[in-house]
């Protein structure tokens, strides 16, 4: 198991310096963001001045050992733009990102567990069936469109809810949240909704395959035949059988729905790290582009290691190997 | 050799999924599904003959048609159904033309990306070892990323243009079809033709390309069915994004970002018509797909 830890980090860090050294070689070779920096009309000798004051007059791998010597004392390079740390600007930025994706979670299971495990229990059912094309759908349907149709709907239409921004926040416990202040929740709601439809649909597909998996088996009968009601059988006997996998699923997931909240962060106008990175893209702000990277992909070798574990510690069938049958 | 690689391929197989792809494909939800993405396909083929409008030529396009509801007459006496944009653009036209450059980054990323991932599991599966090892090593890196976030850093490493999101839709799928080609190839490569054929002497060419590669394709039917479905998504959130086609030839993700701008004054049309195609068309595959899943793997059913 250590061992395997082990294995594991040294890999990571190797995944990291050749993402580091391809992203940093590539990302020099797009546009000149000095261009974005300098005024239109500005003189020869001071869009020189302001090459010189970011070190991009000099050539790619001296810029580059800079760079990798300062990320090893945890210093990522400063934001064109603003002129700040790229690291601090994306921790200021990662709660209201880590707070959406959390509520969104929230509602996937929420929802789709109890209309998953309403399928499962009932396949031939015409709700059942409304229920499975309605996560086909929500499979299909564009996020994004359906955010804008939201927007339409809720804010233009009716009026109820407002379009942009993550509104008043509190701190409760010491965590600062929106969901603390009535004004918040309504802020959070529609990015919040908007985000989960994807998972809602897995939740329901994944829950309703379990259930129909756990019905069939053997101790569901000898439960029905000793004469359980069924909410005692779904709470006591189906419900831990089915959950552990989609835990870990979802555990996954969560970091897909921190990439896809770059997409609602953008339509709704909520202040995360999605919406500073894709600022960061069209303005050519490479490091704060090269640093959410980084970021990012650490985030995401932790998260894989950490259900790897998981899953070796919950099913002792799974043999920690590295990767390899 | 002919004979040894009929008797393994199972010629019967096909002409009886051949036989089910009809029964199944008169179910209603799959009959519907199928001639829309018929109708979808058309649509985009023939773009610039059926759009009543060039919404690209800047002769025609007038300012003055701003933001018509739909079924509002345009200035030239043409009848926008379904509205036009800021700039005057006929929608209906712009969503013909819009879906073929939509479709054709999908099928072009898609077929790029079969190939690559085809040549990459064919080659871990017949040499194993190490070399298995290594480039799994790399799709599981690769597919421990979710999609969209791999393509989003892509483009913003490789700028933007069409061909630069096809590229980036290609390096996005690749791994997946590799994953695919190997699993099917690794049981190929343990059956007696391929056996048969070593000891014969060919090349390891020819065995890949003649006996190991016609026996491992047919997964990657469905797969690429599904994923192009699926790429249709990822082009449009990040031509949503502003990161995908440029502007200059919008695909159904541009249109939509477009039309964002209007949104808060009420002129809906601009974006909600280009995302009920965007939505009719990656629905329409994906139950398309679904059901070649089901027809093409006796484990189900």
């Amino acid at each position: 198991m250590l061992g395997f830890v082990i294995r594991r980090l040294l890999q990571s860090v190797v995944v990291l310096f050749i993402m580091s050294l391809i992203v940093f070689s590539m990302i020099n070779l797009v546009g000149d963001p000095v261009d974005m920096l300098v005024n239109p009309e500005s003189l020869p000798d001071e869009i020189e001045r302001v090459r010189r004051d970011f070190g991009l007059d000099q050539p790619v791998h001296i810029q580059y050992w800079k760079f990798l010597t300062g990320a090893l004392s945890g210093d990522l390079g400063n934001s064109f733009i603003f002129g700040r740390p790229a690291l601090s600007l994306i921790a200021e930025r990662f709660p209201a990102t880590i707070e959406l994706a959390t509520c969104a979670l929230f509602i996937a299971v929420v929802i789709g567990l109890p209309l998953g495990i309403y399928a499962g229990l009932n396949p031939k059912g015409l709700k059942a069936r409304m229920i499975m094309g309605g996560s086909v759908l929500g499979l299909s349907i564009p996020t994004f469109w359906l955010g804008l149709m939201m927007i339409i709907v809720f804010s233009v239409l009716l009026g109820w809810l407002p379009v942009a921004g993550r509104g008043d926040t509190a701190v409760f416990l010491g965590i600062e949240s929106s969901i603390f202040t009535l004004d918040g929740l309504r802020h959070i709601i529609m990015p919040a909704i908007n985000l989960s439809l994807f998972k809602i649909s897995m939740v329901i597909r994944l829950t309703r395959a379990g259930v129909e998996e756990v019905m069939a088996l053997d101790f569901i009968k000898f439960a029905q035949a000793r004469g359980l009601s069924s909410q005692r059988i779904i709470r006591s006997h189906l419900l831990p059988n089915i959950l552990i996998p989609i835990i870990t699923v979802l555990a996954i997931e969560f970091g897909t729905l921190i990439a896809f909240a770059t997409v609602t962060e953008s339509i709704f106008a909520w202040p995360g790290v999605g919406k500073l990175v894709i600022d960061a893209i069209v303005n050519l702000d490479r490091p704060i582009v090269v640093a959410y990277l980084l970021f990012v992909v650490t985030l995401f070798l932790v998260l894989n290691l950490i259900v790897d574990i998981l899953y070796a510690a919950l099913d002792p069938r799974v043999r920690l190997q590295g990767g390899r049958e | 050799m002919k004979k040894i690689q009929n008797i393994f391929t199972a010629k019967g197989e096909t002409e009886r999924s051949g036989l089910d792809l009809l029964r199944n494909f008169s179910q209603p939800t799959t009959f519907v599904s199928g001639v829309l993405l018929l109708l979808v396909v058309l649509c985009a083929t023939f773009a610039p003959l059926i759009a009543p409008t060039d919404p690209y030529d800047l002769s025609v396009v007038s300012i003055l048609d701003g933001r018509l509801a739909p079924g509002e007459q345009m200035f030239d006496g043409t009848i926008a159904w379904l509205g036009t944009d800021g700039a005057g653009r006929d929608v209906l036209s712009a969503i013909l033309f819009g879906l073929r450059t939509s479709l054709i980054v999908a099928v072009c990323s898609a077929f790029i990306a079969l190939i690559i991932g085809l040549l990459v599991g064919l080659i871990a599966a017949y040499f194993g070892g190490k070399i298995d090892a290594f480039l799994m090593r790399i799709v599981d890196i690769q597919l421990s990323f979710p999609a969209i976030l791999v393509a989003l850093v892509l483009l913003a490493l490789l700028g933007k243009g069409i061909d630069k999101v096809i590229i980036a839709l290609a390096i996005v799928q690749w791994a997946i079809y590799a994953r695919t080609v190997r699993a099917s190839a690794i049981v190929e490569r343990r059956k007696e033709y391929i056996e048969a054929a070593t000891s014969l002497g060919l090349s390891s060419f020819r065995i890949i390309w003649r006996h190991l590669m016609p026996n491992s394709i047919s997964p990657l039917i469905v797969l690429a069915t599904i994923q192009t479905a699926h790429s249709i998504s990822i082009e449009a959130t990040l031509s949503f994004l502003g990161v995908g086609v440029p502007i200059t030839e919008p695909s159904l993700g541009s249109l939509i970002s477009n039309g964002f701008d209007y949104i808060l004054s009420g002129a809906y049309w601009i974006t909600f018509f280009p995302g009920i195609m965007l939505l009719a068309t990656v629905a329409s595959i994906n139950i398309v797909g679904d059901r070649l899943r089901v027809l093409l793997n006796p484990k189900i059913s």
